[in-house]
């Protein structure tokens, strides 16, 4: 039973980062300028997070799909909707108004205080569900298992 | 006795025999772990690589004559108030604001009460089927490169009144031609300057620096350096309020 959880949450969560980090791959430009509306991070490391997030999402949400490395890949989207929630509460707080950018776009958007508490409980909801595959990695119709023959690739020898 | 020793011998045999196995599938784990981890490094090396790659922003553009920065500046130097305007050649509200307070703005700036600090960005290019985003915004200043800011202010007033609907295909270079020859500009150097997308790379530029200076959208307004937050409505009584106040 508890194995079909896990498969739920690989699919929805993996779901969200692949579909996330696909929409934002074409436009780096846009994604730069995502990170950069939150006014959070240094200049000097704007372009290099808005270059790599898109592909860590989809990398992240490919191995949650395929059950790959699960344990891992939880832990870094786990990593990612903490950042995101912070991000997004940070904005709220200092009553900017900006698309959260989280399925491409970003910038101003008027409607945006509207909008930040669904997309902070989407990602909260994200993130129970990768904590969950971070406890308990183990789920129905996994690489993990296949590969591995476990759902827990943990390095500790014997 | 002897029967005992011998089971424990048979006992320690087996044990042994599954610690290899044990030890075996562990090894395999830790090969096949190793591959996917060098695996996964080169994929996202690879995707960090392409999207650098992707981003042209800050390469070396080409600067349209009269261009301080990333401004086309319209009015008198000694203006006493300065107004700050950045906009995308394919948003609406920009058109609407222009439509709003454009010839207020306009008689402001002959009166020598205002200037105008155009900032042309463009990262509407997904709202249209043919970038038009992108080539109006390079047109606006290839207009401006070849025939300074009276004929960029009446190429940019062309462009919002016939900005095309979000989603559509917008007009085709020929038209953007046919506007900046209308504007002022000469035709042919106009034509090589649109066609070949001479400040693309310019615009690219321009709509970095736009989000640097803490602008995340158009229209954005400053009225003399501080920037007007709220909505479009708010730019507009901005705008007003800074024209009324320098004595129009």
């Amino acid at each position: 039973m508890r194995d079909w959880v896990g498969l739920l949450a690989r699919v929805v969560t993996g779901g969200v980062w692949v579909v996330a980090g696909a929409l934002k791959l074409p436009d780096p430009a846009a994604s730069v300028r995502a990170v950069r509306a939150y006014d959070l991070l240094p200049e000097a490391v704007v372009p290099t997070v808005g270059h790599l997030l898109p592909v860590v999402e989809v990398v992240v949400g490919l191995l949650l799909l395929l059950g790959l490395l699960t344990r891992p890949a939880a832990v870094v989207s786990s990593l990612l909707f903490v950042a995101f929630v912070v991000g997004i509460s940070a904005a709220w707080a200092r009553g900017m108004s900006i698309d959260c950018g989280c399925f491409g776009g970003g910038g101003f958007d008027a409607d945006a205080r509207e909008k930040y508490p669904w997309e902070i409980a989407r990602d909260v909801g994200l993130l129970a569900a990768s904590a969950w595959l971070v406890v308990r990695p183990s789920s129905h119709l996994s690489l993990d298992r296949r590969l591995l023959g476990g759902s827990t690739p943990s390095p500790r020898s014997t | 006795m002897g029967k005992k020793a011998a089971q424990e011998s048979r006992t320690a045999r087996a044990a042994e025999v599954l610690e290899t196995q044990r030890r075996e599938e562990s090894r395999r784990r830790r090969t096949t772990i190793s591959a996917v981890v060098a695996a996964l490094v080169v994929i996202v090396g690879l995707g960090y690589l392409v999207s650098t790659t992707l981003d042209s922003s800050g390469e070396s553009a080409l600067t349209p004559g009269g261009v301080d920065g990333y401004v086309v500046t319209v009015g008198d130097d000694a203006a006493p108030t300065t107004l700050d305007f950045y906009e995308d050649p394919q948003c609406p509200i920009c058109q609407q604001f222009e439509s709003e307070i454009g010839d207020d703005v306009a008689a402001a700036v002959e009166a020598g009460e205002v200037k105008v600090d155009y900032h042309v960005v463009s990262f509407l290019d997904d709202a249209s089927q043919n970038q038009w985003s992108s080539r109006a915004a390079n047109a606006l200043m290839v207009v401006q490169d070849l025939a300074g800011p009276e004929a960029f202010v009446a190429m940019h007033d062309l462009l919002y009144d016939n900005q095309p609907t979000e989603g559509t295909a917008g007009p085709s270079d020929a038209q953007l031609v046919a506007w900046a020859v209308e504007a002022g500009a000469p035709e042919a150097a106009a034509r090589q300057g649109i066609e070949s997308g001479r400040f693309d790379q310019f615009v690219v530029n321009a709509t970095d620096q736009m989000s640097k200076d803490g602008v995340n959208g158009t229209p954005t307004v400053f009225v003399d350096g501080e920037k007007v937050d709220g909505t479009p409505a708010d730019s507009v009584a901005a705008v007003r309020k800074a024209l009324g106040g320098s004595g129009s």
